[in-house]
C-alpha cells in the first residue's frame, strides 16, 4: 500500500488536498479500478473531506466574478475565525484552475511571515471549486484608510509604521525569490491588531531564470514601474520597489501619485513627475520592445525631478525619508534600491518612531464587506468606479 | 462671619484673623458660603476632604481587601484626630510627610479620580494638561540645566579674574565640582522616584500602609527593527558578489536584458539557495521526533484508520 508521506495536522495538509484538486482529472480515469493506485486517490480524498468537515462557513460576505468570500470558524473552536475563499469554477479555465488560483495557493503555502496572509488550509468542494482557507482580516485594506480623509487623520510615524510593514513584506517575498507584482493599497489588508498583510498573490510568480521571458502585463497601472510599460520582459524585484514607492507617495498625499487613465498616459505622468526616461538617465532604455521617445518631437522632456521637488512634495516625512521615496521611484530599475537596501535605510531609525500597530489609526465598520471586495477581486483590477477606467485585460500570452 | 464683615476687614488684603487669641492671617479670598447649618460639620467635612486628597490610594493598590481595610482604618484614625484634637501637630506633621513622600501616587490618583468622574471631553483635556505640565517640567529641567551651566562659566571666569592659580587647574576645578553637583542632583532626583513605589523606602515612613502591591517599571522599549526580527543570512554558505559563467554573461551586459532590470545576482541567490536547501534537513531525526509528538502520531492514526476504512469498503463491496 503505497501511503502518502503526508502527515495531516491542524493547518498544513493543504499540500494534500491541493495535490487532489490538482489531480482530479486522472481521477475520473482510475475510478473504479481497485489497484493500489486508486486507493491512494480515494485517501487524498478522504484527507480532502476530513479538512472540509474542519472548516464551518457561517455567511457569504462577498461574491465577484472570480470568486466567493465566506466567513468561516473551525469546527473544533467557535471562537476563531477565518475567511474561506471560495474560487469559481471558470469558463475561461474550463480544463483546469485558473491560473490566478494556481499562483495564489503556490506561494501563500509557502510564504510564512507576519506581513502576508495565513494559508490555513485549501480543500476542494462539489464541482471541484477550489477553497482557501485564509486569515481573517477584518479591518479592511490601506485604500480605506487613505481616501477616509475626514474620517482618518494619521502622521509620519503611522506612515512609517505602515511603509515598515509593507517593506518587510516585500523583502521577504524577495528574499524567498517571489515577485509579487500586484502591490497597491487595496492589496494592503490590515489584520485586528493592525498589522499589515500584503494580500493577493494572483500574479505573483518566482524569479526568472535568465533568458526567460516575463510578461509585462503585471501590476495595477497606477503602481506598475516604467521599464513594464516599456514591455520590459527581463524585470527584476525593482517592479515591486516601485509599487511601494508609489505607495509610499500615495500614503503622503492621500492621493494616487499617477493615477493614469491608460498606459500611455501613465507613461506621460512618470515623465512628468519623476523625469522623462532616456539613454542618459537609464542607459539602455531605447532598446526596450515598446520603448517610445518622449521629450522628442516638439513635446516637452523633464528633467530627473531634483530633491526640492520631492522635498516640497513629500516634504511631511522629512528629508531623509524623501531620500528614501527618491531611491525607489529611480528610473533606471538598476539604481534603484532593492528590498534590503529599503530595510536598511536611516530613515527607520530617525525620528519619530513607528506607531506600534496597536495604536494605528482604524476604520471601524465596513471592514468585512472590505475584505470581501478585496478577495473576490481578480488580481490586478480595480474594482468598482475605478475599475471602469483601469480595468485590463490580463494578456498572458507572454507566458509561453 | 457676616458678608459685609469680611468686606471690611479682609478688602484691604490679608489681616489677622479677628478671634481673639487667634493670630492666623487670613485672606479674603479663602472665605466661602457656608454649606451645612451647623458649623461643626462644616469643619468635618473641610478636614475629611483635605484627608481624602492627600490619602487617596484605591482599593486596587492593595494586594487584599484586609490590607486595605487597615489603611483606611488608619486614616480614619488620622482623620478622628483632626477633627476631636487629639495630638494635632503630631498628625499635622504625619500627614505633611506623607503627602511629601507620595506626593507622585497621589497625583497620579487625583488624576485617575479625576479622569473617571469627567466625562470624555473632560478627559481629553486634562490629558492635555498632563502633557502641558510633563512639556513644562522638561523645559524646567531644561532651563535648570542651561542655568547650572552658565553659573559653571562665571564661575570659571571669575576664578580667572580672582585667584592666580593656572587657568587649565581653574577650569578642571569647576568641571569636577560641577560634575559632582550634577550627580548630587540626579541622586535627589532619583530618591523620590524610589519611595513612591511603594516598596520599602530607605527613611522610615511615619505612615507604613502593609500589603501594597509592588509596581513593576516598565521595560524601557527596544529599538525598532526594520526587519522584525528576521534575518537574510544562510547558515550554509556566503553569498559572492559575482560568479563567474559564460552563460550568464550575455545576461549581464546585453541591454536588452538588462534595461529592464533584470538582476543575474538574484538568480545567483537564488540557484545557491536551491542549491544547499534541504542541507539542514535530517529525515531520521525529523522522523524521530513526530514519534514524540503525540499530535503527530494521532495524525498518523487517524490515517491508519481512514486506509483501514477504505480497504474495508473496498473488500465488502
Amino acid at each position: 500500500m503505497a501511503l502518502s508521506p503526508a502527515i495531516p495536522s491542524p493547518h498544513t495538509n493543504s499540500v494534500t488536498a491541493k495535490v487532489k484538486t490538482l489531480s482530479v482529472g486522472n481521477g475520473a480515469a482510475s475510478e473504479g479500478t481497485k489497484s493500489t493506485a486508486g486507493q491512494g486517490q480515494e485517501l487524498a480524498e478522504q484527507l480532502n473531506e476530513e479538512t472540509k468537515r474542519k472548516y464551518v462557513k457561517d455567511k457569504k460576505i462577498g461574491e465577484g466574478t472570480y470568486a466567493i468570500v465566506y466567513l468561516g470558524h473551525l469546527r473544533a473552536d467557535p471562537k476563531s475565525k477565518v475567511a474561506i475563499k471560495k474560487i469559481k469554477v471558470n469558463a475561461e479555465y474550463r480544463e483546469g484552475l485558473s491560473l490566478d488560483a494556481i499562483r495564489e495557493v503556490k506561494f501563500l503555502q509557502e510564504l510564512s511571515h507576519p506581513n502576508i496572509p495565513a494559508l490555513y488550509s485549501v480543500f476542494s468542494s462539489k464541482n471541484q471549486n477550489l477553497n482557501l482557507v485564509l486569515e481573517y482580516l477584518p479591518l479592511g485594506d490601506l485604500e480605506q484608510l487613505i481616501r477616509d480623509v475626514d474620517g482618518v487623520r494619521y502622521g509620519t510615524a503611522d506612515v512609517k509604521a505602515w511603509m515598515g510593514m509593507l517593506a518587510r513584506a516585500v523583502w521577504f517575498c524577495h528574499e524567498n525569490f517571489v515577485l509579487h507584482r500586484d502591490i497597491k493599497p487595496n492589496n494592503l489588508l490590515i489584520a485586528a491588531d493592525g498589522e499589515i498583510k500584503l494580500a493577493d498573490f494572483g500574479l505573483a510568480r518566482s524569479f526568472s531564470d535568465p533568458y526567460r521571458v516575463m510578461t509585462h502585463q503585471v501590476i495595477t497601472r497606477w503602481y506598475r514601474p516604467p521599464e513594464l510599460l516599456f514591455g520590459a520582459r527581463y524585470y527584476s524585484g525593482a517592479v515591486d520597489i516601485w509599487s511601494t514607492g508609489t505607495v509610499f507617495a500615495e500614503l503622503i498625499l492621500r492621493t494616487p501619485f499617477l493615477a493614469g487613465n491608460s498606459d500611455v498616459h501613465q507613461l506621460e505622468l512618470i515623465c512628468q513627475f519623476v523625469g522623462t526616461p532616456n539613454d542618459d538617465n537609464w542607459p539602455g532604455v531605447s532598446k526596450l520592445p515598446d520603448y517610445v521617445p518622449f521629450g522628442k518631437d516638439g513635446s516637452q522632456s523633464y528633467p530627473v525631478r531634483g530633491r526640492d521637488f520631492y522635498l516640497q512634495t513629500f516634504g511631511t516625512v522629512g528629508a531623509v525619508g524623501v531620500d528614501l521615496l527618491m531611491s525607489m521611484l529611480s528610473l533606471d530599475p538598476r539604481k534603484r534600491v532593492t528590498a534590503r537596501e529599503v530595510l536598511t535605510h536611516k530613515w527607520w531609525s530617525t525620528d519619530p518612531t513607528p506607531t506600534k500597530k496597536e495604536d494605528l489609526p482604524k476604520k471601524g465598520a465596513g471592514g468585512e464587506a472590505r475584505m470581501a471586495e478585496d478577495l473576490k477581486r481578480r488580481a490586478g483590477e480595480l474594482d468598482d468606479g475605478r475599475g471602469v477606467k483601469v480595468a485590463r485585460i490580463l494578456d498572458f500570452s507572454g507566458m509561453k | 462671619m457676616c458678608e459685609s464683615c469680611v468686606d471690611r476687614i479682609f478688602s484691604q488684603g490679608p489681616a489677622p484673623c479677628p478671634v481673639a487669641g487667634c493670630n492666623r492671617t487670613l485672606r479674603k479670598q479663602r472665605f466661602r458660603a457656608q454649606t451645612f447649618g451647623d458649623i461643626q460639620v462644616e469643619k468635618e467635612v473641610d478636614i475629611r476632604r483635605r484627608v481624602a486628597k492627600i490619602f487617596n490610594r484605591r482599593q486596587d493598590e492593595f494586594e487584599t481587601l484586609n490590607d486595605y481595610n487597615n489603611y483606611l482604618e488608619e486614616v480614619e484614625t488620622l482623620t478622628f484626630n483632626l477633627l476631636n484634637g487629639v495630638d494635632v501637630s503630631a498628625t499635622e506633621s504625619k500627614l505633611a510627610e506623607y503627602a511629601a513622600q507620595n506626593a507622585a501616587v497621589i497625583s497620579h490618583n487625583a488624576t485617575l479620580e479625576y479622569q473617571e468622574s469627567a466625562s470624555q471631553e473632560a478627559r481629553q483635556a486634562a490629558e492635555k494638561e498632563e502633557t502641558r505640565l510633563r512639556r513644562e517640567a522638561a523645559r524646567r529641567e531644561d532651563e535648570d540645566e542651561r542655568r547650572a551651566r552658565e553659573e559653571g562659566r562665571k564661575e570659571i571666569l571669575e576664578q580667572l579674574t580672582h585667584s592666580n592659580k593656572n587657568a587649565v587647574e581653574v577650569v578642571k576645578e569647576t568641571k569636577r565640582v560641577e560634575v559632582l553637583k550634577r550627580r548630587r542632583a540626579a541622586q535627589q532626583a532619583k530618591a523620590p522616584a524610589t519611595a513612591t513605589g511603594g516598596g520599602p523606602s530607605t527613611k522610615p515612613s511615619p505612615f507604613i500602609i502593609k500589603g501594597l502591591k509592588s509596581t513593576t517599571a516598565l521595560s524601557p522599549e527596544k529599538p525598532y527593527d526594520p526587519f522584525g526580527g528576521l534575518t537574510d543570512k544562510r547558515s550554509y554558505y556566503v553569498l559572492q558578489d559575482h560568479y563567474e559563467h559564460p552563460w550568464l554573461d550575455q545576461a549581464r551586459t546585453d541591454p536588452h536584458i538588462t534595461a529592464g532590470g533584470y538582476s543575474v545576482k538574484e538568480y545567483c541567490a537564488r540557484s545557491m539557495f536551491e542549491a544547499f536547501s534541504g542541507l539542514g534537513v535530517f529525515v531520521e531525526e525529523e522522523v524521530a521526533g513526530r514519534g514524540d509528538a503525540s499530535e503527530g502520531s494521532g495524525a498518523l492514526d487517524a490515517v491508519a484508520t481512514a486506509v483501514a476504512a477504505v480497504k474495508a469498503e473496498g473488500s465488502g463491496s
